[in-house]
């Protein structure tokens, strides 16, 4: 029982009584409130260098950009609570680009038929790496490893070079915005962190904090851990899925290396957003906003006019300046939790 | 607490509207009437693409163009997304025109669509695009792979055991390439593909996947390659004394070794063709002629020439630029691993062999015009063109003939 | 109960007797996929299996080993170093560029090179100790930052020439022997003494464990924590002057094929990705079982999507060879006889 509670609170999910104010301010900064300041600052920087930033326009043509990798770093979100890696989100990716640009199904009909499709192939390789990992027992990032490869050699077999064309409405439609202003790829992001704040407080959403923080401890306390575990792998598998829809509908094209790119980056905004890699903690929200600043940043060094070559020099310090100051202000969280 | 969040954002947005709306500095327009160009990379770090980029940068900075461009070189890495992030921006920052080598033939079309709309200029190199209002100037159309996989036919006396150094896996290039190249082939049944693989363009990539395969099959007759042959010279001689006839691209390593009568006489013979750099200059200057109004030409394909310099026409070069026929430096000017097609005393004669290494401008040189003929390049669907049709002489050798029937 | 929890739950002496044991098997046991693969590889092609497909391998492998030896060390750790591809570079572009077509003996290059990557190492290193920075996060900006140092150094084309030694270290014959396949079992038996002999590799494995308790047990924990990343990240520079003398030349993505092998060699090789398991030997098995199946599926005559997934089946299959359970499961078989 002590092992429950302990559990419990290193994963944040059952305050003790009192103390609210700070915990109130330690539970935002776990949600992202650091990550959401820099993103605004950033888009205030971006703003004040490019007056045409906060036109409909560019803020569409940014959030469609952002959102493969979001909802790519939201699915990695999940594993990595659960103290995992997960390597297969570029072949998950990739396989989902192929097969709608190879099988384009135009249309309102087409496009919801396309992202069942993408759910069901990110929803079984999931369930594979949960199996492989859960109750074969190997380790994630080894298990994933071997999977993305399988994946990467399925997508190069369905399409072995850049081609295809993704169903017009669906590339035109997702891409648009509503209204004239709201983007639509947003609403899946909104969509999927909507669906993130219920299903953390489910049963699902504890136990799989709870797996993180000590896996022993967890299964002591009655939690089925490689029940868990399996649905993590499919979830972020989903996750995966939909960010190849969304990655299709951008390029409104097939290439079967497509999601090797998103690989390295979905870890990247996993942390940016506060999310230790060592498990039992973190949110996908602000994992979500950890890619968003990342594509901010691209264009904030563009517009910045930094010489071309040395932009990664910035893009590195921005990322170990951005965690390390997370990290601090976390620490001052905590301490007035504790208070 | 997300409609806090909710209000946060607002309020952070209010903010820097008010703090830095009025005070915006006029970013977008291009000083003192100059033309703003943008040289646009998907990635670097080879010697192909720096010497391309750095034609244009030499081009940019020779009279008169040093007084009237402003060239700004942005290198967005091999993610599709970050180029099309990269146009946006350009469109954004009011480009006049961008040069750039695509990394993808489709993904970036509606960016450019857009920017065309905004009357911005689109020129690719080497890689092409099959959005219809950008100009694409490139090699592709002029038959690399049937030209020099014929070659090494003849070479081979229409038999034997060939590798294929392909470029990178699922790439457009590569695959237009080596269909050309296995048309050749399968027409020969004494012609065996023993092993094919992916050097990603690279020397070492090269050397190490044809290292592989000479385990496996020593006694090779033949290689095709795409970039990165010198790679395949090097494997083989590390695997015993022994060259074989290989075609492959313009390095200078490849070329000075298809000259050297040692390397002859260990059995190497061969052509050197292929993607040349020189592409991208040729592209800014015809872009520039269009923008300075001093040529009219809609959005159309255009065929650059293919390289084309079997081993007895390989000529050591004595000066800094290609002058009396010679085709390549020698060792102690340039690495092996440079692209000597990167000088057109034709097309570009303003630059040379120093423009290529570090992007610098010829003393004097002015602009000198481009030929008043633009030749058209043939449809190669999803490759330059959508929904188009490739043309029936598609694959029909140009610059060698069968010498052996199958 | 996890592995990492049965490992923690056990008492220091029995937990020294199983490591050691079960190490041997994994170990072991690639040695024997490595043989079987080889004579396998003979149905594809004849000349495969020969002497001289072991020598190919031997060489191809000998980068990923000098490599995976540094991965291994910060993963025991129970670190991550993703610098690797951009050290190797570093290495690969230092050694070469002082060499104009003048002075390829300079006998400084390697040091300096070597030095430069340990530095760098270190830089990782404070990050990852003092900031607190995850060491993924860490080591990926601090090789996006060298990389981009990189290319902005050499404006895109790394000039000069392999020097002279680092050609001598890849190109000659030692006894009849060519000299990389000395030099990587003379570098395999230095890693072994270091890793699994010696005080500083009983110190990684003890910090790997469970670092609060050996800082309690007088483990100088700080050092011992700074140590890897140094050690990685100048193997890192050391297989970039390698490969220099391999291929005679640096390219700026010379380093990119090392990065997701050198962690699968080592997770393969049986160590925990959380640190506190494993030995070189087993990471040098998993570098050349991965070498191998290089060799074999360029030999195999199917398209490459296809080879890519009887790649990645192969390695799964490994895995699966290889996993924990089984070598429980054959300890208590033979503890029962």
């Amino acid at each position: 029982m002590t092992d429950l509670t302990q559990t419990a609170r290193r994963s944040e999910v059952q305050p003790p009584q009192g103390r609210l104010a700070g915990q109130t301010f330690a539970r935002l900064l776990q949600g992202g409130l650091i990550i959401v300041i820099l993103y605004f600052a950033l888009y205030a920087l971006y703003f004040y260098q490019q007056p045409r930033a906060l036109s409909a326009g560019s803020i569409a043509a940014l959030m469609n950009n952002t959102v493969p990798l979001a909802l790519a770093a939201a699915g990695q979100t999940f594993v990595i609570i659960s103290r995992g890696f997960d390597l297969s989100v570029a072949g998950v990716i990739s396989v989902c680009n192929v097969v709608m640009a190879v099988y384009p199904l135009d249309g309102p009909g087409g496009a919801v038929m396309s992202i069942l499709m993408c759910v069901a192939i990110g929803g079984s390789v999931g369930a594979v790496n949960g199996f492989l990992v859960a109750y074969l027992r190997l380790q994630s990032i080894a298990a994933t490893l071997a999977t993305m490869i399988i994946c990467q050699g399925v997508a190069l077999v369905i399409l072995n070079a850049p081609g295809g064309r993704v169903a017009d409405w669906l590339s035109y439609e997702l891409t648009d915005r509503l209204f004239k202003t709201i983007p639509i790829s947003g609403l899946f992001v909104l969509a999927v962190v909507l669906a993130w704040l219920y299903l953390r407080r489910t049963s699902f959403g504890i136990s799989l904090y709870a797996i993180g923080a000590d896996e022993h401890a967890a299964s002591l306390s009655g939690i089925n851990v490689r029940k868990v575990r399996f649905f993590t792998f499919v979830s972020a598998g989903v996750l995966y899925g939909l960010a190849g829809f969304m990655l299709s509908a951008q390029t409104a094209t097939g290439n079967p290396t497509s999601g090797t790119p998103l690989l390295l980056l979905s870890f990247a905004a996993v942390a940016l957003g506060g999310t230790s890699l060592s498990g039992g903690k973190g949110s996908l929200f602000a994992s979500v906003m950890g890619a968003a600043t990342l594509m901010l940043l691209q264009k904030v060094l563009f517009s910045s006019g930094v010489s071309s070559f040395y932009t990664g020099v910035f893009q590195g310090c921005v990322l170990i300046i951005a965690v390390v100051f997370s990290g601090l202000i976390e620490k001052l969280g905590e301490r007035a939790a504790k208070l | 607490m997300l409609k806090h969040r909710l209000k946060l954002a607002a309020s952070a947005m209010v903010i820097a509207a008010a703090a830095f709306g009025a005070t915006a500095p006029a970013h977008a327009q291009s000083e003192d009437g100059k033309y703003k160009i943008y040289l646009s990379l998907s990635y670097s770090g080879n010697a192909w693409q720096s010497e391309a980029a750095n034609i244009v940068k030499a081009l940019a900075a020779t009279a008169p163009y040093k007084d009237s461009v402003e060239l700004i070189e942005v290198i967005s890495g091999t993610d599709p997304q970050a180029q099309i992030s990269a146009y946006e921006s350009m469109i954004e920052d009011g480009a006049d025109g961008i040069v750039s080598f695509p990394i993808s033939s489709s993904a970036l079309n509606r960016t450019i669509r857009r920017g065309c709309d905004e009357g911005v200029l689109f020129f690719m190199y080497d890689a092409t695009v099959t959005e219809s209002c950008a100009y694409n100037v490139s090699y592709l159309s002029s038959g690399f792979g049937e030209n020099s996989a014929q070659a090494l036919v003849n070479e081979l006396g229409g038999k034997g055991k060939i590798f294929l150094s392909r470029g990178v896996p699922g790439n457009s290039v590569d695959q237009r390439h080596t269909d050309g190249a296995m048309h050749i082939f399968n027409q020969y049944p004494g012609i065996e593909v023993v092993a094919e693989y992916y050097s990603y363009w690279d020397d070492r990539t090269t050397q190490q996947e044809t290292a592989k395969a000479l385990a496996a099959h020593p006694d090779v007759d033949g290689i095709w390659a795409q970039a990165g042959e010198y790679g395949a010279i090097q494997a083989l001689m590390d695997a015993g004394d022994r060259l074989v006839p290989m075609t492959g691209e313009n390095s200078a390593g490849f070329r000075l070794a298809l000259a050297d009568p040692a390397m002859q006489e260990k059995g190497l013979r061969g052509v050197s063709a292929g993607s040349p750099p020189a592409q991208s200059g040729y592209a800014f200057k015809l872009m520039m002629e269009i923008l300075t109004g001093k040529r009219e030409l809609e959005p159309m394909n255009i065929e650059y020439p293919l390289p084309w310099v079997p081993a007895a026409d390989v000529k050591v070069c004595e000066g800094d630029s290609y002058e009396n026929g010679c085709n390549v430096f020698p060792k102690d000017r340039v690495p092996s691993s440079f692209v000597s097609e990167v000088l057109n005393p034709e097309l570009l004669p303003e630059v040379n062999v120093e423009s290529a290494l570090n992007g610098t401008p010829v003393e004097g040189a002015t602009i000198q015009p481009l030929p008043e003929d633009v030749p058209e390049a043939a449809n190669l669907p999803g490759i330059n063109c959508d929904d188009c049709e490739a043309p029936a002489t598609l694959y029909e050798l140009t610059k060698v003939e069968a010498t052996v029937q199958p | 109960m996890s592995n990492e929890t049965a490992t923690l739950s056990q008492t220091g002496d029995t937990r020294k007797a199983a490591r050691i044991k079960r190490e041997t098997v994994s170990t072991v046991a690639i040695a024997i996929i490595c043989v079987v693969l080889l004579y396998l590889s003979r149905f594809i092609s004849p000349a495969l299996g020969s002497w001289s497909q072991v020598e190919t391998v031997l060489i191809l492998g000998s980068f990923l080993v000098v490599v995976a030896f540094g991965q291994g060390l910060v993963i025991l750790t129970g670190g991550l170093d993703l610098s690797i591809p951009a050290l190797i570079t570093l290495g690969g572009v230092l050694s070469t560029t002082a060499v104009g077509a003048g002075n390829p003996d300079a006998w400084f290059l390697l040091p300096a090179a070597l030095l430069a990557c340990g530095f760098v190492g270190f830089l990782s290193a404070v990050g990852v100790v003092w900031l607190r920075v995850p060491p993924f996060i860490m080591t990926m900006a601090m090789s996006i930052i060298v990389a981009s140092a990189a290319l902005g150094i050499t404006k895109g084309t790394p000039r000069g020439y392999a020097p002279d030694a680092a050609v001598a270290l890849m190109k000659s014959h030692i006894l009849g022997l060519p000299s990389p396949i000395v030099f990587v079992i003379g570098f395999v038996f230095l890693g072994w003494l270091l890793q699994e002999r010696s005080p500083l590799g009983r110190y990684l494995y003890a910090i790997g464990t469970n670092a609060e308790a050996s800082r309690i047990a007088g483990v100088p924990v700080t050092a011992m924590q700074i140590f890897p990343y140094v050690i990685s990240a100048m193997c890192a520079g050391f297989a970039g002057f390698m490969l220099v003398g391999y291929s005679s030349g640096a390219t700026l993505r010379m380093g990119d094929d090392y990065l997701l092998p050198s962690i699968a060699a080592v997770v393969i090789g049986g160590s925990s990705i959380l640190g506190g398991q494993g030995s070189f030997l087993g990471t040098v098995g998993g570098a050349f079982l991965l070498t191998i199946l290089g060799t074999i599926i360029s030999a195999i005559g199917l398209e490459f999507g296809l080879r890519t997934i009887i790649e990645g089946t192969i390695i799964l299959i490994a895995l699966l060879l290889l996993r924990e359970e089984l070598f429980n499961r054959i300890r208590s078989i033979r503890r029962k006889a």
